[in-house]
């Protein structure tokens, strides 16, 4: 399946701006109205892309060939339909949806389609989100059963991945369709994609490669990192945060074997410059791949959260580190609302004073530092390293 | 058996050197004729007054009768005509005598109630009779269907050959509670538990006359009987002789309800009878029966569950677990999403996991493979092949030795557990009998074999298998599986993926009636069930032997006494395939003895107790006793009061079957060699009914019981109307004790406390159980015969069966309607020269729940109309034709869920001498 999925290429072209989306205004939300039952032959999802707030995914839906799957009133789907407005602030006006390779729309457009009927009222508001295929499969060819799947969640709002719903539950004879505030981009590289090559993620992926030296390579960090099977939230300490930890560790280490403290800060700082420290022999005997796997597995989350899934008070979620330690309390999340949209999230350490704070930035994938969404999982920058104990 | 034999042999032979003759020498010629048709009149008895001497005239009228001195005076009868007196003279002249037909009601003489001939106005017991006159008069294409006509009797149809009579309930297809006797011995097939009825056994010319016996019947009969006792006795050759040939032709599936396209029926029949000397006659007599049978075609949706099962809404496009009930092969399911669909969540596409969870609304996702109708795997043609023939000796006057063999082959359709083909089965009865005035003795062997006959739904199920295995990763199942997913994943609502999905996984089933398919299915239904095919494998015997004396001329002046002994000894033999027997055979020995006593006092009572014990080499011995009151309230009005018992051994099958069926239900003996054989001890058992509902129940085996019935009667047979009406009724009230069932078992596969799942992957036995409950039943019939002027007769009779006090979770099997009733109109002779006849008959029977190990449901009411219309040709040696017909109105009917729906049967018929 690995090997599967890196064949899979999506290029997207999208550059939205997080700020865009929290413009949009969601008032219906708490209620969540019933839906209406519809009786009849009429309004497929194909007619409903009649209105006139939706000429734009109309065409799109239109160019990719789409059109008479929605109109067949056999079939059962749920459309999440960007209108006018939320296209064009996804970067994608009429001129560009007419203009871009089908290879590019498609898989777009199909990411914005479910084969199942969803209402508003069946998708839970627990964590982790419930997991929907989509009906884009990337690799018909290796597997028929092979789709990209999105992450709905009726907590804290009404939410596709991290886009907002505006409008819920328009109903038709072959399913249903919720209006949402902007494009969901298909995800199209895996975290480790990203990890690998992120200067600002060096510390990280060198601490990631001494957990895993010794290991076969199919049992690795990296390898999950690159599993379409693996469905994770990786919260990435920046290279800073990773210096001024270690640093500090070592400063104190010294000082406590009687270096004077100038020397000892000296010193740390040095060793603590360059993500080789990870395999330097000098703190060999300090940084075991044990030990620093399980600060690493301690940054994960076994299942996909994109910052509006955070609770609004603080709560404790299981790490990858239960896996060798069942008993651990894990990580508190908490986030906060300004409006619509997340304002301020972050995740706290058990030995930690102070809790991370995520570096909030949603640009998609590789601009921002929140809610980075990857094939197999999302990723959050945060600015400190949490300690397990 | 062999030292039994040896006795026999040597009670024989001390009988022959016994010989006593007699000097004679004035030989009579005469000849009975009818005196209306001038027809020479068969089988009429002819016997000097007063003395032991008698014959019976021939096929032509004539007799010969052979005296020491004239005159004499010779007494002429037989039943239908008038008795007469003849006083004879001279021999020199043939003495004609011209027999005059009456139509007196109520004169036939019976044999069973009592084991001795007695009037059926003075019967103790209800009892019904059929004459072959009956059989000649009916509009029934087969005799035995007769038997349904009398009051009180249910009939389960399993197929057009494959009938199972019985009168207060507890019907099924191969009923073990309803003794069925033929000249003396029992036609249960010895392994597969069932009367074989009419398949072997009497072909139609060759019958004498049946007599019925309702209710409890084991004080005189044994073991069994429990519903009552059917016997069918044989034309004794020297009484009726000459070749008899009777011709059937007809048509079945007419009409646009038709099961298939129109097919002939053809029944041939003959029997030659010859009286070589006064001391030597035989018989021989040959039948068959040619059709394409009735075929189970109920496409109802079943919920099966290990006890019954219902009938529910769906058929094969609306439900993806469809399991109709004539359709095998479909009893093969899986829940896909445990099977198959969680595994794809779990490894190779753990993205596909939430959807998977919420396919079908989160609950299971059953789905059965398709299977085939039941028209698709049986063979379409019954046939019934009957060969019989005896020897007959007279030893002395009034001591004959039979030598008589019954023979019969045939391919029917039989619901046991399942519905199964039985192809090629063979039948044979053989005995060897003295009889004498005062005694008789009897050893008589029933060799069975089940030929090619096989298990439909195992059948099916192994063939399904055969083409394509359910389970692997490119099982049925998992292409089943993957492409309902797909196709859910494509859009397609719940209904169309499953459609899409069948089509799928049904990509290279055979069609029926191809090479392919018949090449497969045949490799399949030859190969023994202990081997992974369907083949029953049977060839069971039974071996008994028994004698009766009538003390009664020793003790006549105080009581008539009656004494009597049988000996039975089974061999099972089905190598595995349906007993547990594959290490080798099993022997059950039954034998038991009894007394009669009878009293009558000042003519108008007559009382009679009688008692039998029985012992099984299984089971403790049984005694059981019968009382019998007859009192005359004035000549032919009697008024009989019984108190009855009797009971049951488990049968065979009770005892050593060991065969898993559809519900994937071990069904197993209740012999304790089972409990050590399954490790019920180290492993034990919980009750599967409790398990399911949450209880953990356990169940430790319990030795077997017999059942018994105690039974109460009370009725009235009267000639009134200046003996033109016979009435007769009858009303009873029984207690079954320790009632033979079934309850199902569930035992845990490896260790580990039980659980609920167990309910589906552990073993289950169907392990049978006596009730503790005291089940009741009571009930009534009446009858009334009617001799209307010119000949005509009309006849009604109803009765009811009802059960009370069964326990809720009890499964009784009852099966039997509230109410039942028959209607018939007729004429036997009439118009010029009385040449003519007609008879139309009706019956009814309720709507009632079926209860059956193969299905159970609420089954309909069933109204049939039968009629005759008869011509006997002037001149011609008692040639008939005929045209009639069974289910004149052709609507179909079923008498047990899932079996044969029975339609129309018209035919013509040509009959030689018949009398």
């Amino acid at each position: 399946m690995k090997y599967i999925m890196k064949k899979i290429k999506i290029h997207l072209l999208l550059a939205v701006s997080a700020t865009v989306i929290l413009s949009s205004c969601i008032k219906d939300l708490e209620k969540f109205p019933a839906p209406v039952v519809v009786q009849g032959t009429t309004p497929t999802l194909a007619t409903l892309l009649d209105a006139p707030d939706m000429t734009i995914f109309k065409a799109a839906i239109t160019r990719a060939g789409l059109m008479p799957t929605l109109a067949n009133a056999n079939l059962r789907y749920t459309v999440f339909g960007p209108n006018d407005a939320a296209m064009t602030s996804s970067g994608l006006p009429l001129a560009v949806v007419n203009a871009i390779p089908l290879t590019s729309l498609v898989p777009l457009v199909q990411y914005h389609i479910i084969p199942q009927t969803i209402t508003s009222a069946s998708i839970p508001n627990t964590f982790p989100n419930f997991q929907y295929p989509t009906i884009f499969n990337p690799a018909p060819a290796l597997s028929a059963l092979l789709r990209l799947t999105t992450f709905p969640s009726t907590r804290n709002g009404a939410w596709v991945n991290n886009i907002p719903m505006t409008t819920l539950n328009i109903q038709a004879v072959n399913g249903v369709m919720h209006k949402v505030a902007l494009v969901t981009a298909p995800p199209g590289r895996y975290l480790w994609d990203r990890i690998n090559i992120d200067a600002d993620m060096t510390y990280l992926k060198a601490a990631i490669q001494r957990a895993d030296s010794g290991v076969v390579a199919a049992g690795t960090l990296q390898a999950a990192l690159l599993n379409i099977g693996a469905n994770l939230t990786v919260f990435v300490p920046t290279n800073a945060a990773f210096q001024g930890l270690l640093t500090a560790q070592i400063t104190a280490y010294l000082v406590s074997i009687g270096t004077p403290l100038p020397v000892a800060q000296a010193t740390a700082a040095a060793l603590a410059s360059s993500p080789t420290i990870f395999s330097n022999p000098l703190v060999a005997n300090v940084l075991t791949p044990t030990t620093v796997k399980g600060i690493v597995v301690y940054h994960i989350l076994g299942s996909r959260a994109f910052t509006n899934n955070f609770p609004t008070t603080a709560t404790s979620y299981r790490t990858l580190l239960n896996g060798g330690i069942p008993a651990h309390p894990g990580v508190s999340l908490v986030c906060t609302f300004t409006g619509p949209g997340v304002s301020a999230a972050s995740v706290k350490g058990i030995a930690n004073g102070t809790a991370s704070n995520l570096i909030i930035n949603p640009t998609p994938d590789p601009g921002g530092s929140s809610d980075q969404h990857f094939l197999n999982g999302t990723i959050h920058k945060i600015n400190q390293v949490l300690l397990p104990q | 058996m062999r030292k039994i034999t040896g006795y026999m042999v040597t009670f024989l032979l001390a009988n022959i050197i016994t010989i006593g003759a007699m000097a004679q020498n004035i030989t009579i010629n005469g000849n009975v004729r009818n005196s209306v048709s001038k027809e020479g009149a068969g089988a009429v008895s002819v016997v000097v007054k007063g003395q032991d001497n008698g014959t019976f005239t021939n096929d032509k009228g004539n007799f010969k009768i052979t005296v020491k001195q004239l005159p004499v005076t010779l007494l002429v009868s037989s039943v239908g005509y008038e008795l007469q007196e003849i006083t004879v003279t001279n021999a020199a002249s043939l003495v004609q005598v011209e027999f005059k037909p009456t139509n007196i009601l109520g004169q036939e003489v019976v044999v069973s109630a009592n084991r001795v001939p007695q009037k059926i106005m003075e019967s103790p017991v209800s009892i019904e009779r059929v004459s072959a006159a009956n059989i000649r008069n009916s509009p029934v294409s087969s005799y035995y269907d007769v038997v349904a006509t009398l009051k009180g009797v249910d009939i389960t149809t399993s197929s057009l050959t494959f009938k199972t009579p019985t009168t207060r309930g507890f019907n099924s297809s191969g009923n073990t509670r309803f003794n069925q006797l033929v000249d003396g011995m029992d036609n249960m097939a010895p392994g597969l538990n069932f009367s074989v009825g009419a398949i072997i056994g009497l072909s139609e010319l060759d019958v004498d006359n049946i007599e019925l016996l309702s209710g409890a019947s084991s004080a005189l009969y044994g073991a069994g009987g429990m519903n009552g006792t059917l016997l069918m006795t044989s034309k004794n050759p020297f009484k009726y002789q000459g070749l008899s040939m009777l011709v059937k032709a007809g048509l079945m599936h007419v009409g646009s309800n038709s099961q298939r396209d129109p097919a002939p029926y053809h029944n041939w029949n003959m029997r030659w009878g010859k009286k070589v000397s006064e001391k030597f006659a035989f018989k021989i007599n040959a039948e068959l029966i040619q059709a394409k049978d009735w075929q189970g075609r109920d496409y109802r949706n079943y919920a099966r569950a290990a006890t019954g099962g219902n009938v529910k809404a769906g058929d094969r496009a609306s439900d993806p677990n469809y399991d109709g009930v004539n359709i095998y092969g479909d009893e093969t399911t899986a829940e896909i999403r445990s099977a198959v669909l969680n595994a794809i969540g779990a490894s190779a596409a753990p993205f596909l996991k939430n959807f998977i969870d919420t396919l079908n609304g989160g609950a299971p996702i059953n789905v059965s493979r398709t299977g085939y109708t039941e028209k698709e795997v049986t063979n379409p043609n019954t046939v019934n092949f009957k060969l019989g023939g005896s020897l007959h000796y007279k030893v002395t006057q009034n001591t004959e030795a039979v030598l008589a063999g019954y023979w019969g082959t045939g391919s029917t359709v039989y619901t046991g557990s399942e519905r199964y083909s039985l192809k090629d089965f063979k039948m044979g009865q053989y005995k060897l009998e003295l009889i004498n005035k005062n005694w008789s003795v009897r050893a008589y062997t029933t060799q069975e074999n089940a030929g090619e006959s096989y298990n439909t739904t195992v059948g099916t199920r192994l063939f399904n298998e055969s083409w394509k295995p359910s389970g692997g990763a490119t099982g049925w199942f998992s292409q089943y599986s993957q492409t309902y997913l797909g196709a859910r994943l494509n859009g397609l609502n719940n209904a169309d993926a499953h459609t899409a999905a069948r089509a799928q996984s049904d990509i290279g089933r055979p069609v029926a009636g191809s090479t392919q398919f018949k090449k497969s299915y045949d490799s399949i239904r030859l190969k023994p069930l202990s081997s992974g095919g369907a083949l029953l494998l049977d060839k069971s015997d039974l071996y008994s032997a028994e004698g009766n004396y009538n003390l009664t001329y020793l003790t006549g002046e105080y009581v008539d006494l009656l004494v009597g002994a049988s000996y039975k000894q089974y061999v099972l033999n089905s190598e595995g395939t349906l007993f547990a027997d594959s290490a080798g055979n099993i022997n059950i020995s039954e034998m038991g003895a009894y007394v009669q006593a009878s009293r009558s006092f000042m003519e108008r009572l007559n009382v009679t107790v009688s008692g039998r014990y029985d012992k099984n080499e299984n089971f403790k011995g049984r005694f059981t006793p019968r009382a019998t009151l007859l009192f005359k309230l004035k000549e032919n009005n009697n008024v009989r009061l019984s108190y009855q018992t009797a009971y049951r051994f488990p049968s065979n099958q009770q005892q050593f079957i060991s065969l898993v069926v559809g519900s994937n239900v071990r069904l197993i003996g209740g012999d304790k060699t089972f409990i050590t054989h399954f490790n019920f001890t180290g492993n034990p058992l919980y009750d599967y009914e409790s398990l399911r509902k949450g209880n953990i129940v356990a169940y430790t085996p319990v030795e077997l019981k017999p059942e018994s019935l105690s039974s109460f009667e009370i009725g009235y047979k009267g000639l009134l109307m200046e003996s033109k009406l016979l009435f007769d009724v009858y009303g009873y009230f029984g207690t079954y004790q320790d009632f033979l069932g079934r309850r199902v078992t569930v035992q845990k596969i490896g260790t580990g406390a039980i659980a609920l799942s167990d309910t589906l992957n552990g073993y289950r036995y169907s392990i049978p159980v006596n009730s503790t409950a005291n089940v009741k039943t009571y009930g009534f019939g009446l009858s009334i015969d009617y001799r209307l002027p010119l000949n005509f007769t009309v006849g009604v009779n109803a009765s009811s069966d009802n059960l009370k006090d069964v326990p809720s979770d009890f499964v009784a099997y009852f099966n039997a309607p509230k109410y039942k009733a028959n209607a018939s109109f007729g004429n036997s002779g009439f118009g010029p020269g009385k040449r003519l006849g007609f008879n139309v008959a009706y019956r009814y029977s309720g709507e009632f729940l079926y209860q059956g190990d193969f299905a159970t449901g609420n089954l309909p009411v069933v109204q049939t109309l039968d009629a005759q219309v008869s011509l006997k040709l002037p001149k011609a040696n008692k040639s008939v034709f005929k045209i009639g017909a069974t289910n004149l109105l052709n609507q179909y009917y079923y008498n047990a869920l899932g079996n044969s729906q029975i339609g129309g049967l018209y035919y013509v018929s040509f009959g030689y001498n018949i009398y």
